[in-house]
């Protein structure tokens, strides 16, 4: 061991006079990834710094003259009927974050570590829920459980010759759990991906100390991916509380205000972004907190992922419990997929939904009108699918050389960059939406009713996901990958192209798939952006929902899905069946 | 009296089968390794003990009641054992403190009890001053006695060990053993310790399962094993050793080539003349530049060295005794130089010679 | 870009269209001189925006192709919602001074005497409006900056099954009996005009209170003045309360068990006006577009959606009643353009949303 010193090489001879390095030389020592630093620097102040800059600066200036003010404060506030809303938004995203979690852990849990039967089925329902636009949902909903007219309240009449209802869409309760059975995917993606790093020793060794089964899940398996569920229950917090959609559809007849449609009533005529700006901030000062907890509560402990060896898993076996756990998951899958689908067929190929299924009652008219005779329906799919697609090439392009950038430590501040690229991640939808039509609507740029304004603001959106996905991609590709390539002569975008791009090549397709599914259903920040001409399927949807004529409504919402359906296949196809729950 | 006892106990796995057959008892307060390479079935023989695995056939027995069988498994939280793990299985969410404390939580000792005897074992295994760390912020050596300590504050009926130590560097590693037989020599619970590692079960075993391809080859205490190995298996794997194809002839046998005539160790009861093997340590064999003429009467061959390399503890010959075919090593002591080509005498020591089937 | 792909959409669609749309047609030979001059610019300028809130969105996809066939090569893009969100979007759409819309339709007229007050309408007398009915002549602006483009009635509608005739609803005043707990439906003043001046109408007749008392019986709300017509057909309710009679005739005529209610204590009468504005982006086409929705066309497209003719020529709408025979409440263009923003608020206080 000791010789292995005079083997050491010896520091270069200094008598040679150091070259000092001429501005040329210098100049090919610049690789022009610098650059490529600099342009994604100003893309994001772009897409991510200059809304929410100017949606805060907006919040203290008065309308017209610009001066300086915090009247839009005391307005956004001053009546008791906009603090409910808020109070409501917030209590609606506890109620249907506690929900998902409720539903979705036992899920995850059953899918990632035990014999429960029927995994495929139970990624089938988290696939379909994931798919079906929230608002689409709602729809179904309002189908399956109107107080009156719903089916299972008309099943459960005829059933038990009860006068009420036994459930109402129309309640508080109602809206929670429609929001909650579209958004438990999330949790489910978190969970069961966290759940997969936790070895069985974990729980082994609980058992062998007396933990039964319950209690070594409950003291060891789920404290230790503890975080992911925060994490997600965080992220469907913050979904609910930007969500437009459902709030407008049930809300309403509900009698419950949230901020959303409180937001809506300040783009009333005439329109007060100011005011609008003001009432959004405390949202983001929400965020904050809700972030500062989580960071709080998590501090020193370790979670999944620091064992040593030894990661074994296996299933556990449940016995008979197993089917008490795939009773919960096809009830999931019943309550949110296959029972709001099945009405909405039956009502899209109704000519009066609240008839029922009989011969004389079916027809194709819905769908004719919409594919012949709509002038918006056909263009607005077809802005759906251009819009999605150029706003999710860009995210993955963006948030490729980002991710890239960030893991190879290329330039100083790097991690600047991956910063803005996640904090959309925390911000409202809504608030996004509001803060790009206050910088970018007016002229100078004048992007509102373009399809520009509507795409970058699904890029910056949905810019956190890309950024993820392509972060893992990107870390998974060891560098020397790279630097083999480099070492022959190739540059480093060059290798770039010809050795990470390959090698990535299906994760960032997975990503690019996930982005243009949650964009192509994406209401909240679609409404306050789109003009005449640039309407999406969601908000046509919105718009038809606002006249309550489903069986068109449903009609659709079939056409949407049955365009989602056909990419999700395509992505199985190319990607893997689990290309969208992946841990992103 | 027997605490723990395992009776034809066996598991499959569709064709193939892991554990055969195996046999082993051990008695109140004893620590038995379970040695062998990877793959012999002994972690699933330890998993079966645990109760996370159910036999194919055959039985657990614990206090005289059994405890497996197939199709009747007791769960391993009724087990009232206690386990170490590969990964140590530490709980990166809670305390050293909240870690140890768990299994007496789970007994419902009072909460002064808990406190109590959760800073008794962290100062046994010298951890009392970390007890609010979590895992995350202790070493490796830290880790292991965490789990040390939460596996042995629970005072538990049996003690498994799942190559608890092989996530360690070797220094740490020979300072656990160490410190894992002073454990045992001061609770004396009875203790099943699976590992691959020959000095590890013998630093700290009462006695030592040598296992290979999902059987026991043999169960004795650890020098024993080494001075009478009983098949060719162990006394490989066991050290070093020298295996000689020789002839059993009523009760002597006699080494093919070179008319060696020993005293067996183990003689076999009945006469005969038939083919055996020897087991004969490369220690056990003398070097000699001279016929040496000990009084002992020890029987000695000539021979010509035929490779050396130097160790610095021992030099280590290969000699190739003359009129046979046979390679033997030899250790010698530093100091003690042969040149190859050198022509050398060779003796053996009769009560080292063991015979393995 | 969209146009481009989409015309290849139509096109893909175009075989089994049977040449419904898009089809060129010798229409234009039908054209009065003063039109033949204003389409022919307008063709050059292609297409034409409207906003509307008047009729559901199915009339109003329809008057959109009539109005193509008419004069082909000119395509509508119908941007149909409630009438104030379409008025939002026009706000919207001021406030980020982009200028995208040509005509603007809705069922409150206070939104035409604001936006002729800012000057953002376009001054045009439609020659074809020198023809209409009285009623709609009118209501228009004295100046020409506005026409009215449908004299919406909104009444009371009742499931013919669950509400016999004797003990339906007579009146306005009726819907505050407790009987009607859990039965009504009704729009938003928020999201609808015409909800608006109704609001605006029984506040002048019995005070805000009528809501108050109205609010106990706990309707169903949705956003248009059309919704509770869906909410009717489904049975999530009985009664109606200000509904489009168009809209329900319509679904009467699709065979769903409803019947039309005129309140003894007047049925609605909302003049809801339609006008060019000032920054349209396609002019030519805007002032053929006003030309053809004051013309007997337009009352053709509209009729077989029970919208009440405008036209001498063209009959009333099958089933309705005429329109001498019916009492009426409309209130005064001033009470309006103070009233709905305050009975905005007021709604919202009363019913919390």
């Amino acid at each position: 061991m000791n010789d292995t010193a005079t083997i050491l090489p010896k520091p270069a001879a200094r008598a040679g006079e150091p070259r000092r390095a001429g501005v040329l030389d210098r100049l090919s020592h610049v690789e022009p990834v610098a650059l490529v630093w600099l342009a994604l620097a100003v893309v994001l102040l772009l897409l991510v710094v200059a809304p929410l800059g100017k949606l805060f600066l907006v919040s203290f200036e008065t309308q017209e003259t610009g001066a300086f003010t915090l009247s839009n404060y005391v307005t956004a506030y001053g009546r008791a009927r906009y603090r409910d809303a808020l109070v409501n938004s917030l209590l609606l995203g506890l109620a249907s974050a506690t929900i998902s979690v409720v539903l979705a852990v036992p899920m995850a849990w059953a899918v990632s570590r035990t014999d429960m039967p029927g995994k495929g089925l139970t990624w089938a329902v988290v696939l379909g829920a994931f798919v079906v636009p929230p608002y689409l949902g709602a729809v179904g909903w309002i189908l399956l459980a109107g107080p009156n007219s719903g089916v299972i309240n008309r099943v459960w009449r005829a059933a038990t010759g009860a006068e009420g209802a036994l459930f109402n869409v129309y309640s508080f309760e109602g809206m929670a759990l429609v929001i909650a059975l579209h958004s438990f995917p999330l949790v489910f993606i978190f969970v069961k991906a966290a759940l997969d790093l936790v070895s069985s020793e974990m729980e082994d060794a609980a058992n062998i100390l007396g933990a039964g089964t319950w209690t070594a899940v409950r003291k060891v398996s789920l404290p230790l991916v503890w975080p992911s569920i925060m994490a997600a229950f965080i992220v469907i917090f913050l979904e609910t509380i930007a969500l437009f959609g459902t709030p407008a559809i049930i809300g309403i007849p509900a009698r419950i205000n949230v901020v959303t449609t409180q937001l809506w009533q300040f783009f009333e005529y005439p329109v007060r972004v100011e005011v609008a700006a003001a009432y959004a901030m405390p949202l983001l000062l929400i965020t904050v907190g809700m972030i500062a907890v989580q960071k709080l509560l998590l501090s020193r402990k370790g979670f999944v992922s620091q064992t040593g060896k030894g990661g074994e898993r296996r299933p556990i076996k449940l016995g008979p419990w197993r089917w008490a756990l795939f009773g919960w998951c096809a009830s999931v899958g019943a309550l949110s997929v296959a029972m709001p689908l099945l009405v909405l067929v039956q009502a899209s190929f109704a000519k009066a939904w609240g008839r029922g299924i009989s011969l004389d009652n079916l027809t194709l008219r819905n769908y004719r009108l919409l594919i012949f005779e709509h002038e918006m329906a056909l263009t607005s799919i077809w802005n759906t699918i251009w819009f999605s697609a150029s706003a999710a090439t860009f995210a993955v392009l963006i948030a490729l050389l980002i991710a890239y950038i960030v893991n190879r430590r290329l330039v100083p501040f790097g991690e600047a960059l991956g910063f803005l690229a996640m904090a959309p991640f925390v911000i409202p939808g809504i608030v996004m939406a509001i803060g790009f039509y206050a910088a970018y609507a007016s002229p100078p740029l004048a992007l509102y009713g373009t399809a520009a304004i509507i795409i970058f603001a699904f890029t910056a959106r949905f810019l956190p996901i890309a950024y993820a996905n392509s972060s893992a991609a990107v870390r998974a590709v060891h560098p020397e990958m790279e630097e083999a390539a480099r070492i022959l002569g190739s540059g480093r975008l060059h290798a770039i192209s010809r050795v990470t791009a390959p090698l990535v090549k299906k994760a960032l397709l997975g990503g690019w798939l996930i982005v243009f599914i949650v964009a192509s259903r994406e209401l909240s920040a679609a409404i306050f952006l789109v003009g005449p001409r640039t309407r999406t399927m969601s908000v046509l949807l919105y718009d038809l929902s606002e006249a309550g004529n489903f069986e068109v409504l449903a009609a659709f919402g079939g056409l949407l899905l049955l365009i989602t359906m056909v990419l999700v296949g395509v992505g199985m196809k190319l990607v893997g069946r689990d290309f969208m729950l992946r841990r992103t | 009296m027997s605490r723990l006892s395992l009776r034809g106990l066996t598991k499959d796995y569709g064709e193939l089968t892991v554990v055969d057959r195996i046999d082993l008892t051990l008695t109140e307060g004893e620590f038995v390794s379970l040695l062998g390479p990877s793959g012999c079935g002994k972690t699933t023989t330890l998993r079966m003990i645990a109760g996370f695995v159910e036999p194919t056939a055959g039985a657990v027995e614990m206090a005289g009641k059994v405890i497996s069988s197939p199709g009747s498994v007791l769960p391993p939280e009724r087990r009232g054992m206690s386990m170490i793990f590969q990964s140590y299985a530490i709980w990166p969410n809670m305390t050293v403190q909240e870690n140890v404390a768990f299994g007496l939580k789970l007994r419902k000792l009072s909460a002064e009890e808990v406190r109590r005897r959760v800073g008794q074992i962290l100062e046994v295994v010298q951890m009392g001053h970390l007890a609010g760390r979590y895992p995350a912020e202790l070493s490796g050596g830290q880790q292991q006695r965490v789990a040390l300590a939460r596996a042995i504050v629970v005072k538990p009926a049996v003690l498994l060990l799942d190559e608890p130590l092989s996530n360690l560097d070797a220094n740490l590693r020979e300072e656990m053993r160490f410190e894992i037989r002073r454990l045992h020599d001061e609770f004396r619970i009875t203790t099943v310790y699976v590992t691959h590692d020959q000095a590890e079960a013998m630093a700290t075993s009462d006695r030592i399962a040598v296992m290979n391809a999902g059987r026991i080859e043999q169960v004795d205490a650890p020098h024993l094993l080494y001075t009478r190995p009983r098949t060719r298996f162990v006394a490989g794997f066991i050290g070093r050793t020298n295996l000689l194809e020789a002839r059993m002839e009523n009760g002597e046998i006699g080494l093919d080539g070179f008319g060696l005539k020993v005293a067996p160790t183990n003689p076999e009861p009945n006469g005969g003349t038939r083919p055996v093997l020897l087991s004969v340590r490369p220690q056990s064999i003398g070097l000699h530049r001279n016929r040496p003429s000990g009084p002992d009467g020890r029987p000695a061959v000539p021979g010509i060295v035929a490779q050396r390399v130097f160790l610095g503890e021992t030099w280590d010959y290969v000699v190739q005794p003359q009129g046979n075919g046979a390679r033997l090593r030899v250790t010698a002591p530093p100091l003690q130089v042969h040149e190859v080509g050198e022509a050398v005498w060779i003796d053996f020591d009769p009560r080292q010679i063991a015979i393995v089937e | 870009m969209a146009s481009i792909t989409r015309r290849g959409l139509l096109a893909a669609g175009g075989g089994a269209l049977g040449g419904a749309a898009g089809v060129p047609r010798a229409a234009a030979q039908g054209l009065a001189p003063h039109e033949r001059e204003l389409h022919e610019a307008a063709q050059r300028e292609g297409e034409i925006t409207w906003y509307t809130g008047q009729f559901q969105s199915e009339p109003s996809e329809a008057v959109g192709r009539a109005f193509t066939e008419r004069h082909p090569g000119i395509k509508v893009n119908v941007v149909r919602s409630a009438s104030q969100v379409a008025f939002q979007r026009l706000s919207q759409d001021a406030r980020a001074r982009v200028a995208q819309c040509d005509v603007f339709s809705s069922t409150d007229t206070s939104h035409f005497t604001a936006l002729k007050r800012q000057d953002r309408l376009l001054p045009y007398r439609p020659r074809n409006a020198e023809r209409m009915i009285g009623a709609a002549r009118d209501a228009a602006d004295p100046d020409g900056h506005y026409q009215i483009t449908y004299l919406a009635l909104y009444l009371l509608a009742r499931r013919t099954d669950r509400v016999p005739e004797p003990e339906a609803p007579r009146s306005w005043r009726d819907l505050t009996d407790a009987r009607w707990r859990d039965q009504l439906a009704v729009g938003h003043p928020g999201y609808s005009g015409a909800i608006g001046s109704w609001c605006v109408a029984m506040r002048a007749m019995y005070g805000w209170d009528y809501f108050r008392a109205l609010e106990r019986n706990r309707p169903q709300i949705g956003r248009s003045a059309g919704d509770p017509v869906t909410t009717l057909n489904a049975g999530e309710r009985t009664v109606g309360v200000g509904i489009p009679a168009a809209a329900t005739l319509f679904s009467i005529s699709r065979g769903n068990p409803l019947s039309l209610i005129y309140p003894e204590d007047g049925t609605l009468m909302v003049p809801a006006p339609s006008a060019a504005l000032r920054n349209a982006p396609h002019p030519n086409a805007a002032k053929l577009f006003m030309e053809f929705m004051t013309g007997p066309a337009y009352a053709r497209a509209t009729r077989p959606f029970f919208a009440e003719s405008l036209r001498p020529e063209v009959q009333p709408p099958e089933g309705a009643r005429p329109l001498d025979q019916i009492k009426f409440v409309s209130p005064a263009l001033q009470d309006i353009e103070t009233g709905i923003p305050e009975v905005k608020e007021l709604w919202r206080d009363t019913f919390g949303i």
